[in-house]
């Protein structure tokens, strides 16, 4: 596992990548007229921390929320809520070797082509 | 999409008058909220089922039963007894099991639960200090602001001025108690009732006990049925380093 010092100074190119694009839900939201305040991912992202601390074996609840707040200060400053929490999460489950950063592009380039192909 | 089509059942698919507006795209974050997901399964961090149960847990939960929670011990003196003696047990009555919230067990839901009685001289206002320990069975999922560091770190130090940043001023004779929740021991507000509310039903009350009154950054007040819109500021010092 990374020490802490070393996580907020790791690039996750495929992060920094969305960060740029900046599909955030506010302007997503705006665009589209829709009013909801939160982006219809929030509620299975939560799932996804609580299976994780449930259990907690591959990143404990409090290095998890640890790493959100200083990744969302440090890193993902730009980022609104509750954008700022996942991709925090990602990073952390990156830099602590949990997942692996080329693995992740990849499966997020398969997981695009699988939605914009349903919506063509 | 502009087709309507009409199944078998009669109904109009695809297209309902009235329907709120989607966003048709699809966004990095929907994409990495999935690929996250799917890699965690992979590897036999969870199961699928289980987020699925999880995602129906989170999604089902809404502060509306602490509201009818504050309402019924405001009408009723023996729930409000069993609510400060054993909230726990006061929750059951509301049809919230504390200790098996989902049915199958949460990991940060199976905890001890106190009610923290305010009166004319005494103010109670909850935080987690540590990360966001927040009493979810009972209110929900916690607002943004209850997460960050800002509110943290400043309602221990200075609880008048951050509450007074949340539009309540409280004079200097009524003391303020800061409790900090963990993950096994949470928290909830039970405020005290308003003046105007004499003659109210059970559902009138639980109206102006907003999610705000349960954390105590509020009081409830006749007519103020939602939670302020907080703005957002960047810090004029922004920490750059623990």
């Amino acid at each position: 596992m990374t020490t802490d010092h070393d996580i907020s100074s790791v690039r996750v190119r495929a992060l920094e990548q969305i960060v740029e694009r900046g599909q955030t839900w506010d302007r997503m939201a705006a665009r589209y007229h829709v009013t909801h305040p939160l982006p219809p991912w929030k509620s299975r992202l939560d799932a996804t921390c609580d299976a994780l601390d449930d259990e907690g074996a591959a990143l404990p609840l409090l290095t998890r929320r640890d790493d959100e707040d200083r990744m969302s200060r440090e890193v993902y400053a730009s980022l609104p809520y509750p954008e700022n929490q996942l991709v925090a999460l990602a990073h952390s489950l990156v830099t602590r070797n949990v997942v692996d950063e080329d693995e992740l592009a990849a499966r997020m380039a398969a997981v695009r082509a699988r939605l914009d192909a349903a919506g063509a | 999409m502009a087709e309507t089509h009409r199944d078998g059942s009669g109904h109009d698919t695809h297209q309902h008058a009235g329907t709120a507006p989607m966003v048709e795209e699809v966004t990095d974050f929907e994409v990495l909220e999935i690929a996250l997901r799917e890699l965690a399964i992979e590897k036999g961090l969870f199961t699928a089922e289980d987020h699925r149960r999880y995602t129906e847990h989170v999604e089902q939960l809404e502060p509306a039963a602490g509201s009818r929670f504050v309402a019924k011990a405001w009408l009723d003196p023996d729930f409000r007894r069993l609510a400060l003696s054993d909230a726990i047990a006061a929750s059951r009555e509301m049809g919230i099991d504390w200790l098996h919230p989902t049915g199958f067990g949460t990991p940060s839901d199976f905890t001890a639960f106190e009610v923290l009685e305010d009166t004319p001289t005494l103010h109670h206002v909850i935080v987690c200090t540590l990360c966001s320990c927040y009493p979810r069975p009972i209110l929900g999922m916690s607002p943004e602001w209850y997460r960050t560091p800002n509110y943290r770190r400043r309602i221990v130090r200075w609880p008048r001025q951050v509450l007074a940043e949340f539009g309540l001023y409280l004079s200097e004779d009524v003391e303020v108690r800061v409790e900090d929740s963990n993950s096994k021991h949470r928290f909830m507000v039970l405020p005290v009732r308003p003046d105007g509310t004499e003659g109210w039903t059970e559902e009138q009350l639980a109206e102006i006990v907003t999610r705000d009154c349960l954390i105590g950054v509020a009081l409830p007040r006749p007519g103020v049925t939602s939670n302020a819109i907080r703005p957002r500021h960047p810090a004029i010092r922004p920490v750059t380093g623990d």
